[in-house]
């Protein structure tokens, strides 16, 4: 099964590069999964992970009941236990599938607006074909309302599709970081395949077949697949446009590339030896450059492997095994419950797609500006509307203000990963910090702003506003866009803000 | 005759089932091997199992305490260097 070019639009004359906003010329971009098939879109919508715009309604959670793997990724540091870091590997408790099981379903009645349960890790699930499928096996028993996911490196893959297909799992991430093993080989050090510990090229050959072969029997099973790549400069950054395009034509529908996190004191190999991550430019031109060969996800938070909540926040402390074993759940009553608020949220969700739809055909008629691009970054706790204090938000989300409309980029957290204290090695402050990560923007929309920050704000060139308080995000940012083409600041390229080629 | 799981076990239970004799078992505060148990997978394997998918360098020792995989042999970090680095995180 093949699935339709996502994307396939023309290239905006000199912003070749800019294929993956919407062709038309309108206020909003089109909903990211607007080129979706019926089938799909169906399953998606309410999946924080896979639908930019379910993101801000719905919540996920990932139970962390699989910690043994069978490679080793450069990435990665396998002893996973730290309560103060947010990335993929990474937990606090790992649990029994019994204890998955009623943690899932204490955050379901809690959390009604979860949807998700994930299995990705702090290993390899399918490394843990038990503990996994017990889990997967409870849930859809005890919890059918809740969706299923899992992710893997694809190794097992191939030995656990049919399994999958059993367990009302419609949704697998693959993690490809390259279809080459020579690349694979500065990626993966070993793999451990037919009882023998396997290194290098020869390694990694085995391991991009068997994620290829997974991905094929996937598809034939019709089950949806998204494949997840980390960003690495210098070892697969210019081989990802080539990944995008295989995996594409074998049927992915939806490619996530993500940056590479390495710092020191993770211990992993690239950490230690000084491999750096992409920069916020760097990975939003290669998200572009895929863009026209496949569908981009830009929201990803790379969350722990024991996450709960919102996208980009983490409840899980309201859920540890001493909580929830004291948490009395009627299931089929909270069941009833978030049946309700699951109706409510769509329609809430569809009015404002309708009026969305109905706000981008009279953007049509407008005349068309002609300015350079802006980056503005906004403040929001979710519902698709501006309702963040500055001081407030952990992270912000990056949106990108053209004559072409206005698109999500990407996000980008205000705080450290070590979330230490309030200064910072060189003596920064966190506001420092916050605004230092905002580099490329030029204003920020937030529903207050105190006095220091915006003094500090203005300084670094990001103007803030809070006038646009409880707005939707994307009326907003177009709105303050044509206050800043109309004030003719977006005439020329000021030397701070990226060139765009 | 026996490997043996030491305190550097981070615990990920991938060494448990790869075991050939089941002499692998989950203990507190970490993996342990019952040395009656274990054939070091004689006439099983050529490789010990259980040091061939353990992710942690220095954590499993063969029958003379020698490390199955020392330092710098899983990761590929030099051995200096990691201690470079975390030497530089201790004098923060």
């Amino acid at each position: 099964m093949q699935l339709p070019v996502l994307n396939d639009t023309p290239s905006h004359g000199e912003h070749g590069a800019k294929e993956g906003c919407a062709a038309s010329s309108c206020g909003t971009t089109e909903n990211q999964m607007d080129n979706l098939p019926d089938s799909i879109r169906e399953k998606v919508q309410n999946h924080p992970c896979y639908s930019e715009d379910a993101h801000h309604y719905f919540a996920r959670m990932h139970v962390a009941v699989a910690p043994a793997c069978n490679i080793q990724c450069h990435y990665c540091n396998r002893k996973y236990d730290c309560a103060n870091e947010s990335r993929p590997g990474v937990v606090s408790e790992l649990l029994t599938p019994d204890q998955a099981v009623k943690k899932t379903m204490a955050v379901a009645a809690n959390i009604p607006q979860m949807t998700v349960l994930g299995i990705a890790g702090p290993g390899d699930p399918l490394a843990n074909p038990e503990r996994t499928f017990e889990t997967f096996r409870r849930l859809s028993q005890e919890a059918p309302d809740i969706k299923l996911c899992v992710s893997t490196n694809g190794l097992a893959l191939p030995d656990a599709v049919e399994e999958l297909s059993k367990h009302n799992i419609d949704h697998v991430t693959i993690t490809i970081n390259c279809v080459d093993p020579e690349v694979g080989a500065k990626i993966y050090p070993w793999i451990f395949w037919k009882n023998k510990r396997i290194k290098g090229i020869k390694g990694a050959k085995i391991l991009i077949e068997q994620q290829q072969k997974g991905l094929e029997m996937l598809i034939a099973k019709g089950i949806l697949v998204k494949v997840n790549s980390v960003m690495i400069p210098g070892v697969n950054d210019q081989h990802l446009a080539e990944v995008s395009k295989v995996v594409k034509s074998k049927g992915a529908f939806l490619h996530n590339v993500m940056p590479l996190i390495a710092e020191a004191e993770h211990g992993t190999f690239y950490g230690v030896m000084g491999q750096r991550g992409p920069t916020p430019d760097e990975l939003q031109d290669l998200q572009d450059s895929c863009s026209g060969d496949m569908n981009m996800m830009r929201h990803c938070r790379q969350c722990r492997a024991d996450a709960v909540g919102m996208l980009g926040e983490d409840r899980g402390d309201e859920f540890t095994l001493d909580k929830i074993e004291d948490m009395e759940i009627d299931y089929s009553a909270a069941m009833e419950k978030r049946k309700v608020i699951h109706q409510a949220i769509q329609a809430e969700m569809d009015s404002k797609r309708l009026e969305k739809a109905e706000k981008a055909q009279q953007h049509k008629q407008e005349p068309k500006l002609t300015t350079r691009p802006v980056l503005m970054a906004v403040a929001t706790s979710g519902q698709g509307v501006i309702n963040l204090h500055f001081g407030h938000a952990k992270e912000f989300l990056i949106y990108e203000a053209s004559p072409y409309g206005v698109r999500f980029i990407s996000h980008r957290k205000a705080d450290q990963y070590c979330g230490g204290d309030t200064t910072c090695g060189d003596g920064e402050t966190t506001l420092q910090i916050t605004i230092r990560a905002l580099a490329g923007c030029e204003a920020v929309l937030c529903s207050k702003v105190g006095y220091e920050p915006w003094e500090q704000l203005e300084a670094a060139g990001i103007a803030p506003n809070g006038e646009h308080a409880m707005e939707p995000i994307e009326e907003a940012v177009l709105a303050v866009y044509k206050e800043m083409a109309a004030a003719g600041k977006l005439d020329s390229i000021p030397e701070a803000i990226r060139a765009i080629a | 005759m026996a490997v043996k799981i030491i305190e550097s076990c981070v615990n990920c239970f991938a060494c448990e089932p790869a075991c050939p004799s089941h002499a692998i078992y989950e203990a507190k505060p970490h993996f342990l091997v019952d040395a009656k148990k274990c054939t070091e997978c004689e006439g099983d394997f050529p490789v010990f199992q259980c040091a061939s998918i353990c992710p942690i360098e220095g954590a499993i020792l063969d029958s003379f305490g020698l490390a199955i995989n020392p330092p710098g042999s899983l990761t590929g970090i030099p051995p200096e260097k990691m201690a470079k680095a975390m030497a530089e995180l201790q004098s923060h």
